[in-house]
């Protein structure tokens, strides 16, 4: 963490001195400086780019691995080296699988957009046969869940598995009583060790914009505590948070793999960690009873990680 | 234009005489309950919730049929002798606003929808077209009095609901549905109340009972919102000969089955609407999306639409009732942008539990400011009460 937070910081900075060479070309009063300036931000950048992407994951060889995105489709370049990233890291963490949080696609949700905010920013992914499970947020076009590639066969709710995981993706912007129906029997007819929920809207968040999404809270929590889900993933606030467990569950909010709030993370007792001043994606990794994940920032620092024991409420840092 | 009204001064005491008692419950039981509601939401959010979402299938899909029967009978009094249904091409420009109001509302709903990228929201649009009937009817009458302007709204105002309410047993969100048991059903329940009618049964009780229950049923079974299950029955009631206005006290020598239906309902319907208010208008302030503002634009574009429709009824020949005009009929557009409870029903109706909701019943409530702007249209333009 130590290593990641100064590499961070360097980045920052590297980045920092390169705008202020920019300008002050542009302003035609730091020239002087300019060829020091150059230098930093070259070896700055030098450095982040050996040092960076470290996996800090076990990387266990029959485990289940897969990535969590939230919020990212807005087409933009923040999305794009966010989804560097990932790619840069697949090649060291074989993810088999993304799970997507919703808000997937912002804004148009034409087939060129769906070119342009999904299949082109992680064609590389695509193309190494990684697989895309969608939950839909409330800015997705609810005709899009018929498209191939986000796997929901048309289905507003479904689930997926694979070894000793069974997923959950749920659509939380309209939870009726045959969602909710779909979800208990679900729940207690799957067989994996490991039950994992995601969907768009978080039931716990910090985050300054939104926050828990109560009522959604008083329709699934029941049933994720009976049931004995073991972690929960959401977006829509846009930034990054991990929270203390709740009645058993652990919670995570990754609503910043393309959006980002900067500094709307408003701190309580609920908090275990926090990052909004860049975008992030998630990976995880789950190793028989244990499950490890990683925070990766778009700069390729890593902002969280950690490791937490099945339906345990204490996070092992 | 020929004043109707009395002085402003004494209008809203001979309104509150002049109303029925009906539109007074509706005026106090259910603010109560919105306010009731919007404060336990922000406060105690978990305890609101849990009860919210455990009272909403009683309340917002059984009770609230009751409201509605309520309202069915005064539209079917509407119909009869002195009626302002009757005869029906009297109504004939008010429907034709009407259809202009509701194609505006839903237009720009879509719009604002497409604009702000909330595409979830796009299967609510039917809220956007709803008139509250009680509320815009208590606006007009402090704005105009008697003036014939308050027939036109409420014609205006029951035909762009009706139309509302045909979308929303439309677009109801396809369940397990069994359309052809439903339908069959619903067939029977007609058939029981029209053959109570023709022999003369004159308990509304056993209307209720037997073919309400089975109309509730079929609606239920095919998919259908199962509140709307008195709209089809209430048509059959024996009623009177004459209808002595749109939301006015009954007579209290009339003793039909539609007169005693309201008599009875009246005072369970102010415990109802209560509960609709406090099951339905509790909205965290704190995390809404720009979306809340898509039924307010909704409604705001219901005014065009109608000024729109009504210049092309009267193109194709249609004429305004008397002492109505332009202003007028621009004041009654902007009271008609009240969609208040009408809204939170008809969202309530089609979509399901959830923060999509939770936007949609925000911009429903928002839409009372409509009161606000059909005061402001009228001062500018000088109309009824703000008149020379």
């Amino acid at each position: 963490m130590v290593v990641s937070g100064l590499r961070s910081a360097v980045h920052v900075l590297t980045l920092a001195l390169g705008a202020a060479y920019m300008r002050g070309q542009a302003l035609g009063r730091m020239r002087k400086y300019g060829p020091w300036l150059l230098a930093t931000l070259l070896l700055g950048l030098g450095w982040w780019s050996v040092a960076a992407q470290e996996l800090s994951l076990p990387n266990a060889q029959n485990s289940v691995k897969f990535a969590v995105i939230g919020d990212a489709g807005t087409g933009d370049s923040p999305q794009y080296e966010i989804a560097n990233q990932m790619t840069q890291f697949h090649r060291k963490f074989a993810f088999d699988r993304v799970i997507m949080l919703g808000d997937n696609i912002y804004g148009g949700q034409g087939p060129q957009d769906l070119v342009k905010k999904f299949s082109k920013p992680y064609q590389a992914l695509l193309d190494s046969g990684v697989k895309f499970y969608a939950s839909l947020g409330n800015h997705d076009d609810p005709a899009n869940r018929k498209y191939p590639l986000w796997n929901m066969d048309g289905n507003q709710y479904y689930s997926h598995a694979t070894k000793n995981v069974r997923f959950f993706a749920l659509d939380s912007n309209q939870v009726d009583r045959r969602e909710l129906a779909w979800l208990e029997n679900a729940l207690k007819s799957a067989t994996e060790e490991w039950k994992i929920c995601y969907f768009h809207h978080p039931i716990y968040s910090d985050g300054g914009t939104h926050g828990s999404s109560v009522d959604v809270r008083v329709l699934f929590e029941p049933l994720f505590v009976a049931q004995g889900v073991s972690v929960v993933f959401a977006g829509h606030d846009h930034i990054y948070e991990r929270l203390t467990p709740q009645k058993g569950i652990l919670y995570f909010v990754e609503g910043a793999s393309g959006q980002l709030r900067r500094g709307d993370t408003r701190r309580s007792a609920m908090t275990a960690q926090a990052f909004d001043q860049d975008l992030s994606f998630m990976l995880v990794e789950i190793d028989g009873n244990r499950l490890s994940f990683q925070v990766i920032s778009r700069t390729g620092a890593t902002v969280d990680s950690g490791s937490v024991q099945r339906r345990q409420d204490r996070t092992e840092r | 234009m020929t004043r109707h009204e009395p002085p402003a001064k004494s209008r809203s005491r001979r309104l509150a005489r002049h109303v029925s008692g009906f539109v007074h419950d509706y005026l106090i039981a259910l603010p109560l309950g919105c306010a009731m509601a919007l404060v336990w939401a922000n406060t105690l959010p978990d305890s609101y919730f849990q009860f919210a979402h455990a009272n909403a299938f009683f309340v917002n899909e059984v009770a609230i049929a009751f409201f509605l029967g309520l309202i069915t009978k005064e539209v079917v009094e509407a119909t009869l002798p002195d009626g302002a249904l009757h005869p029906w091409r009297r109504a004939a420009l008010p429907v034709a606003a009407a259809v202009g109001g509701v194609v505006a509302s839903i237009a720009s709903y879509l719009a604002f929808v497409q604009y702000v990228g909330e595409y979830m929201l796009a299967g609510g649009w039917v809220a956007s077209s709803a008139i509250d009937i009680p509320a815009s009817y208590v606006v007009a009458r402090l704005i105009f009095g008697r003036h014939p302007a308050v027939p036109f709204l409420l014609l205006l105002a029951i035909s762009v609901d009706a139309i509302g309410l045909a979308f929303v047993a439309v677009v109801q969100p396809a369940g397990d549905a069994h359309p052809i048991i439903g339908l069959g059903l619903m067939a029977v329940a007609i058939g029981a109340a029209a053959a109570l009618r023709r022999r003369g049964t004159r308990n509304f009780w056993i209307y209720l009972i037997g073919p309400g229950t089975l109309s509730w049923s079929a609606l239920y079974l095919a998919g259908v919102y199962p509140a709307l299950a008195l709209v089809p029955i209430v048509p059959f009631f024996p009623h009177g000969l004459r209808d002595r206005g749109l939301l006015v006290e009954p007579a209290p020598e009339a003793h039909d089955t539609l007169t005693q239906f309201e008599r009875w309902w009246r005072f369970p319907v102010e415990g109802v609407l209560l509960l609709f208010g406090l099951v339905n208008a509790g909205v965290p302030f704190h995390g809404l999306e720009p979306g809340i503002w898509a039924i307010p634009i909704g409604s705001l574009a219901r005014p065009i639409g109608i000024v729109a429709a009504a210049g092309v009824a009267l193109l194709v020949g249609l004429h305004l009732p008397r002492h109505v005009g332009w202003r007028e009929l621009i004041v009654v557009g902007a009271t008609a942008s009240i969609g208040l409870v009408f809204a939170l029903l008809f969202a309530t109706a089609v979509m399901p539990l959830g923060p999509v909701l939770l936007e949609m019943k925000m911009g429903a409530l928002v839409t009372i400011a409509g009161a606000g702007l059909a005061f402001l249209t009228a001062r500018v333009l000088h109309v009824g009460r703000f008149g020379p």
